[in-house]
């Protein structure tokens, strides 16, 4: 085995540690190079940093405050202390958590099994169907949610209507603890993730074709070419999209609001409920400010999980 | 009417009284001179009733032309919110001290709260009704008002909750109606179980006696929940009093219409409150025969969704007495810097509150005035509905004013909820209600 000299750096360690000095060395240089480039952000930054980082900014240090309208009082650690014995951010984050657990993969492997399908499809049928699946997504969560609440309706729901075909009884969807959550999780399940749809489509048109073909004179069939070659070259589109749907899962409110307003009980009450109800029924700006923070840190921690687990290795 | 809100006149005086201890007296605010503004006065109010091109603004934005021409210099901006969104609207403009300077609010209702007057975001209005106008208004109504010996608005209309009886359907089961409206629990509950039937013979309950919704900030059952005494807090608020055996057996009463007696649909103390409305209302519909609703119900019984209905008190149970839960809506001034500004929004605040604009919204809007000039002049006397349940207003009790009352309004009515789909006993659920009050009160 050959030994390397003491203080030489491996080559791929100096590589990795050029990056991460040049541009701190020449920063400036670098701006004033590409300030085309930097006045072309510059809109998106200025509207970026009035609208999600400077709230978020704010948040944060409301997170440590006592809020009053005419002058908030720093309280410390106090709200994350009431954050955590309080019992309705527990069934919040249950709730929420359940919520992601089933709706996130189901979703994207939906998609996927989707976007396979659409794939193998002429041209004009692509169209069709990338049209169809993709548009729940520019339509209002508000108006899906109205929808489906008469679909779970008592009286006149479309469920209930089925379930009588089978001599079923009418089933309380979202009046019963037991049912309610799920009956949420059901619909989001049923929303077809567009954004998926397009993205794994648009990754699967960039797969070489000359795989395939090689996977196919090695005697592949469909099903092995679709584990052993699309599955994996699609790794980095399905650690993008699951860490968009769980960020997206995490903040489920729309369906909350409209459908359940939480009950019954708490029994569908997710942690952007409480945020919200914590700061604009409450006025507790301070309570919710640290709700965030905690949604937030709970939110990174499990992005990063998923990247650790799910990231595209050279 | 005088009767009226006497327990919560009681409790604002016992919270008044303790806010003053905490906090101490406030700095008395220079009145200003309102003919010396020259500026824009922005107002925010919701849809009222419609006018021939179905616009539901017209009423204020006459006033507000009619004020704009003899106040020259001043501007004042109307903000269309549509109701079902002033309580959020105007807590997202508070968090971001972007309020306008005139809201209209239920003092005691979701979108203000008391934390808010101690903290200075509603301005009082001692400055601008000397005591001559005050004593135009009912006393109780400016009780809803007054915190801390101060009055923090201009109360203009008094609601309260009836039980509102589709005629027809009394007509299909045979059933009397109540005489003058009164009634006691079994009563009521006999009606219920003879106007439950099955209207085309298919073995199926079409049409069912009774129905309501349990909600956060919704009331229409509560009166139910009085009926044999007690209310939610003690006196001095300072124990949670709904878990008492009287209060416990009304909330079981009225699962019960459901869950044992069957004359209620699945969907009792659930939260859909247009769908219970239609199921009463709607001429497509009709399959409940009772429901409990405020008094806007009446108009739009009257008009949107013409109904042959009848009003009644709640049916009373060991207390003899019927009770009912009321409201009172006015408009109030937010927080001003500028004195003279201040002086000219109070200005315009009393003239859309005179007692002809109050008598004017009676008619059309299916309120009570806060005025006493306003009833005097009779705003009912072709209206037998309106007249009835105007009657009702000695029976009136308001909701404790505590500071964190939506806190504990969610506490309980969350554990309705689960009372009525049969999940818990009302008592298994007020002991459960009763933990997370505590915590909230103490």
């Amino acid at each position: 085995m050959t030994q390397m000299p003491m203080g030489a750096v491996p080559k791929k360690k100096e590589e990795k540690m050029k990056l991460f000095r040049k541009p701190n060395k020449n920063l400036f240089r670098q701006m004033k190079k590409n300030y085309s480039a930097y006045l072309f952000l510059l809109p998106k930054l200025i509207l970026f940093t009035l609208f999600v980082a400077i709230p978020v900014v704010w948040a944060f240090i409301l997170s440590f405050q006592k809020y009053k309208v005419f002058g908030s009082e720093f309280i410390g650690l106090e709200n994350y202390i009431e954050v955590f014995q309080s019992e309705a951010f527990w069934i919040a984050l249950k709730n929420t958590l359940l919520f992601t657990v089933v709706t996130v993969p189901f979703g994207v492997i939906s998609a996927l099994v989707l976007s396979v399908l659409i794939f193998e499809l002429g041209k004009l049928s692509q169209s069709i169907f990338r049209s169809a699946f993709y548009l729940p997504t520019v339509t209002s969560m508000v108006i899906i949610a109205m929808v489906w609440r008469w679909m779970y309706n008592y009286d006149f729901g479309l469920f209930n209507y089925v379930l009588g075909w089978f001599g079923v009884g009418p089933v309380n969807w979202l009046g019963q603890s037991s049912t309610a959550l799920w009956a949420l999780i059901i619909m989001q399940c049923l929303i077809p993730f567009g954004v998926g749809i397009i993205m794994y489509l648009a990754s699967m048109g960039s797969i070489s074709q000359s795989l395939y073909e090689a996977a196919r004179m090695d005697g592949a069939g469909k099903f092995k070419q679709w584990i052993h070659i699309t599955i994996p070259l699609l790794k980095p589109t399905t650690l993008y999209l699951v860490l968009l749907s769980t960020i997206g899962s995490f903040q489920v409110f729309t369906q909350i609001i409209m459908m359940t307003g939480g009950g019954p009980g708490s029994a569908t009450e997710t942690l952007v409920h409480l945020i919200y109800k914590t700061g604009f029924r409450d006025f507790d700006f301070g309570l919710a400010g640290a709700q965030s923070v905690v949604l937030f840190a709970i939110i990174l921690i499990f992005s990063i999980i998923q990247f650790r687990v799910l990231r595209h290795d050279e | 009417m005088k009767k009226m809100f006497k327990k919560s006149a009681i409790a604002a005086a016992s919270l008044g009284l303790a806010a003053s201890i905490l906090a101490g007296c406030g700095d008395k605010k220079e009145a200003g001179n309102a003919d010396e503004f020259k500026g824009k006065i922005t107002i925010w109010d919701g849809p009222r009733w419609p006018d021939e091109e179905e616009n539901k603004f017209h009423w204020l934005e006459a006033k507000i032309k009619e004020y704009e021409e003899a106040h020259e210099g001043i501007e004042i901006e109307l903000v269309q919110v549509p109701w079902a969104e002033m309580g959020d609207k105007l807590g997202v403009a508070i968090a971001g001290k972007g309020w306008p300077d005139i809201a209209p609010v239920d003092i005691s209702g979701s979108a203000i709260s008391i934390d808010h007057i101690e903290q200075g975001v509603i301005e009082s209005m001692d400055d601008y009704l000397d005591k001559k106008e005050k004593e135009d208004f009912y006393e109780n109504a400016l009780d809803a008002y007054t915190y801390d010996g101060k009055l923090y608005g201009i109360p203009n209309s008094i609601t309260l909750h009836s039980m509102l009886l589709n005629l027809d359907l009394f007509e299909e089961a045979g059933v009397e109606p109540p005489k003058d409206g009164n009634w006691t629990y079994d009563e009521f509950l006999q009606a219920a179980e003879k106007l439950t039937f099955d209207r085309d013979g298919d073995g199926k309950i079409d049409v069912y006696g009774f129905s309501t919704y349990i909600m956060p900030g919704y009331y229409e059952a509560w009166p139910f929940f009085y009926k044999n005494g007690g209310s939610p807090l003690n006196e001095d608020m300072t124990e949670f009093t709904f878990d008492s055996p009287e209060i416990v057996q009304s909330i079981q009463d009225l699962a019960d219409l459901k869950l044992k007696h069957k004359v209620a649909p699945e969907t009792l103390g659930g939260n859909d409150v247009g769908g219970t409305f239609q199921a009463w209302a709607n001429e497509e519909q009709r399959t409940v025969a009772m429901e409990p609703w405020a008094t806007w119900a009446i108009g739009a019984a009257q008009g949107a969704y013409p109904t042959n209905f009848a009003v009644a008190n709640y049916p009373t149970g060991d207390s003899k007495d019927p009770v009912t839960i009321g409201g009172v809506g006015g408009w109030v001034m937010m927080h001003q810097d500028d004195a003279n500004k201040r002086a000219a929004v109070a200005d315009f605040m009393k003239f859309i509150s005179t007692a002809d604009e109050q008598y004017h919204m009676a008619q059309h809007y299916g309120i009570f005035p806060a005025r006493v000039s306003a009833a005097e002049m009779d705003p009912f006397k072709d209206n037998p509905e309106m007249t009835r349940a105007m009657e009702m207003s000695d029976q009136v009790v308001m909701l404790p004013r505590h500071p964190e009352w939506r806190k504990i309004d969610e506490a309980i009515q969350n554990e309705l909820q689960l009372v009525f789909n049969g999940e818990k006993t009302a008592e298994q659920a007020m002991a459960d209600a009763k933990k997370a009050v505590d915590k909230i009160i103490k």
